[in-house]
């Protein structure tokens, strides 16, 4: 066993810092915060870190990796989202990586260079009105129509599409087959004629979309992996989404921390208060397991293991944590919790409320905790279904 | 025992549920809180044809002459339709001056106050942020013919809708009970030494920090004796814990009811969620949360309503309940799934809403210390 990062990987992490200090100008930083998604100087950013190679660090250099290891790709997002940089892009954290491990040498060709370039970005396309946890129950069209796809039906919670350049589209090529087998993987220019954003706003502020297709052609070429086994290639690129970089938990955790150490009430700095040093001492521990887990998957992974229970378990514990986070400024924050960023009298730049309510935001996407447990008991446990 | 309503507030109850189901939609609330102020004109009068505001306020001051628990069964009302704005605060405003005031402040102040045509706001909480006499920092000192108040309130609910605001003021030396006095603020004709700033929440309802720099008041300002007012404000404040226990519970039971039905809506793989044990678990869990949150704020209103020495019970309903009720925010939630996160849904409203009754007139762990030291501890 070793517990500790190589001189190597601590040297990573501290470029990664001494970038984002250099690199992340306000305007950038501002769009990360902001629920809206990238503008042009996120945008911009994400350019700089593809030139690195710090979106895809796992990935062949062939196709813009560094050869790394999804360790090496972890503390690299871990620094990121200590800094305030989102890092898990649906191009290099789910599209990418299905493209190479389903994709075809064309496939790969085409479009792991750019999404390592870090110049283009996806948009995941996989729920609609009657397909969330049952995702195989997708019921948009696609049909075959000389050298293209003719594409119909509509999508919702799609972030990012208003962003993004393509959409990483979920769609049924068979109604006849078993729901399973049916859905086959397609990547869709965005700015296709036929295509309608209509956006969506979540409690947490964070904006997502509808999206409706009408008519909508996509060249056959588009089709990722095999006709008919996208449900398949889906499942297995959701295990990488479920690998959670806590940096950006780390960092509120840290703010809350600082404001007890020097928040003052009734003459005694809050850090004094015997229930607030337990509760920030509890929830350092449940931090550290927190990170555990996430640099255990991506050691699983390094060894040549799918980590589906181990990706569950991240999933339910780093989102829940969350909102324990949120409890935890709430104890020590009181009704100043309530205040967002910029407030006169607001704590922690903000580090209250809007976690909080965005915790609610992450038990429910990417695959619902219900889902995860369900995955933990039956694939994991091997109880009966 | 008795776990009833009576007759009458039966019919308040079905009045008010009725009232907001029609009269004050999710649709519209929503709209209301980009509104400043955010209160239709006609609906505010429509409640005060009712005699909602008159509702706690005797029969000679204007009012209907009912009972704190009749006040209640109209909170728990209002906390059902997730209703925001200053009737909460002019509800409990109106209490204050009641609990405080001279007779005569009382035949002035309160008949414009039952009829809907003033509102006053209690101004208590402090940057200190605790709830006890010791929070009490805002000097008010005594000089010729009046008083002259200078320190900063937090929190002050609907200080723009409001025409007066109680505010408890220090008149004495000293950081104990003795020397606190409350003191009527004309928030319209104070002039440029009260400052008011509205603070950026996240959408719950209208806070503000009141920063007084040498306002003066005459001497008729001090409602009741100077100096003798804490016993009073925190009576008030028992009220208004208790009344925000009861909006949650409201609250509560309508966040319940909607996940209930959207869970036997609601289909995946084939069958209504409301089938998955996962999903049965959350609706009642979140259900006992809310039943149970519900006896102990119920037995508090009890207590205060009967004028008994209640603040162990208030201190136990108002820590429970918050707690319970963020359970209850995170069950329904879970069960409510994406479509419950958007903000047109009626859910993100009461989570929003959750926030301020949870963490105002005293945080759980504010109650719980209460609660030790009521234990002897
Ligand atoms: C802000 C936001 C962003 C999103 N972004 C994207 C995106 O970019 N792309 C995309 O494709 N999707 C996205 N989603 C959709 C997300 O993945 C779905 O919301 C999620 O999978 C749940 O589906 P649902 O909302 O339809 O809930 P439902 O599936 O209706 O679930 C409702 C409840 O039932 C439970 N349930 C369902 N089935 C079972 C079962 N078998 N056993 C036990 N419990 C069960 C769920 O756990 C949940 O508690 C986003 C969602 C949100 C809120």
């Amino acid at each position: 066993m070793h517990f500790g990062f190589t001189p190597t990987q601590e040297q990573l992490r501290a470029e990664v810092k001494a970038f984002c200090e250099q690199e992340l100008t306000p305007e950038a930083a501002a769009e990360f915060a902001s629920g809206v998604g990238p503008g042009p100087a996120a945008k911009e950013f994400y350019r700089k870190l593809g030139a690195k190679g710090w979106l895809t660090v796992s990935w062949p250099r062939k196709y813009g990796g560094l050869d790394g290891s999804h360790t090496d790709q972890l503390i690299v997002s871990d620094e990121l989202e200590y800094q305030g940089v989102k890092s898990n892009r649906v191009g290099s954290s789910m599209a990418g990586p299905t493209i190479l491990l389903c994709g075809g040498e064309e496939t790969k060709a085409e479009w792991l260079p750019k999404i390592a370039a870090g110049g283009i970005e996806f948009a995941l396309g996989y729920t609609e009105p009657d397909a969330g946890s049952d995702l195989a129950a997708l019921d948009i069209r696609a049909v075959e129509d000389g050298d293209d796809y003719v594409i119909n039906g509509s999508k919702i919670f799609n972030t990012a599409t208003h962003y993004a350049d393509y959409h990483w589209l979920g769609a049924r090529t068979d109604p006849n087959a078993p729901k399973h087998k049916g859905v086959s993987l397609f990547i869709v220019d965005l700015t296709s004629p036929g295509i309608t954003i209509k956006p969506l706003w979540v409690l947490s502020g964070q904006r997502t979309n509808v999206v409706y297709y009408d008519n909508v052609r996509v060249p056959k070429r588009n089709l990722v992996g095999e006709k008919n086994r996208g449900f398949y290639h889906i499942a297995t690129a959701l295990d990488f989404e479920r690998m959670f970089p806590c940096g950006g938990i780390r960092r509120d955790f840290h703010r809350v921390v600082a404001t007890a150490r020097e928040t003052t009430t009734n003459g005694r700095p809050q850090g004094k208060d015997p229930l607030v040093r337990q509760a920030i001492a509890e929830f350092a521990a449940e931090l550290e397991v927190a990170e555990l887990l996430s640099y255990q998957m991506a050691w699983l992974v390094d060894n040549g293991t799918v980590p589906t229970k181990e990706a569950s378990m991240n999933k339910t514990y780093v989102t829940e944590l969350e909102g324990r986070l949120g409890d935890l400024a709430m104890h020590i924050f009181g009704p100043r919790f309530m205040l967002r960023e910029g407030s006169k009298w607001a704590q922690a730049e903000g580090a209250g409320a809007w976690n909080y309510l965005s915790s609610y935001v992450s038990c429910i996407y990417g695959g619902t905790n219900e889902i995860q447990r369900n995955i933990i008991a039956t694939r994991g446990l091997g109880l009966p279904r | 025992m008795d776990f009833g309503l009576s007759p009458e507030q039966d019919i308040l109850k079905t009045t008010a549920r009725d009232f907001f189901a029609e009269q004050a939609p999710t649709t519209l609330l929503r709209e209301m809180r980009n509104q400043r102020p955010p209160y239709p004109a006609d609906l505010w009068k429509k409640m005060a044809d009712l005699g909602w505001m008159a509702i706690a306020i005797p029969e000679k001051y204007g009012g209907v002459g009912g009972s704190i628990h009749d006040l209640m069964v109209l909170v728990e009302e209002m906390g059902r339709a997730a209703f925001p704005g200053p009737l909460f605060t002019s509800l409990i405003g109106g209490i204050a001056i009641d609990i405080l005031g001279s007779e005569k402040q009382k035949a002035e102040l309160l008949p414009p106050i039952a009829a809907g045509k003033a509102v006053a706001s209690l101004a208590i909480l402090e940057p200190s942020l605790s709830m006890g006499a010791d929070g009490i920092a805002l000097t008010a000192s005594h000089s010729a013919g009046g008083y002259s108040l200078s320190g900063t309130k937090l929190f002050v609910s609907d200080v723009e809708a409001a025409d007066y605001l109680v505010v408890a003021a220090r008149t004495g030396e000293g950081s104990g009970e003795d020397g606190i006095s409350a003191i009527l603020v004309n928030v319209k004709s104070a002039g440029s030494r009260l400052s008011v700033t509205r603070l950026d929440t996240v959408p719950v309802e209208d806070y503000y920090e009141v920063v007084f720099d040498g306002v003066v008041v005459g001497e008729s300002a001090v409602l009741g004796q100077a100096g003798q007012a804490w016993n009073g404000l925190n009576r008030v404040a028992q009220i208004a814990a208790v009344a925000k226990c009861v909006d949650m519970v409201g609250a509560g039971q309508r966040m319940v009811e909607t996940a209930v039905a959207h869970a036997k809506e609601r289909v995946q793989f084939g069958r209504p969620i409301g089938s998955f044990q996962a999903i049965q678990h959350h609706c009642a869990n979140a259900a006992t949360a809310v039943d149970s949150a519900r006896l102990i704020a119920n037995k508090a209103v009890w207590m205060l309503n009967e004028g008994m020495e209640c603040t162990k019970i208030v201190s136990m309903a108002k820590s429970f309940g918050a707690d319970s009720h963020r359970r209850v925010t995170q069950l329904t939630h879970q069960v409510t799934g994406g479509v419950g996160l958007i903000i047109e849904h009626d859910l993100p409203m009461f989570t929003y809403r959750a926030l301020a009754s949870e963490l105002l007139f005293g945080t759980p762990a504010e109650h719980r210390e209460l609660v030790a030291q009521e234990l002897g501890l």
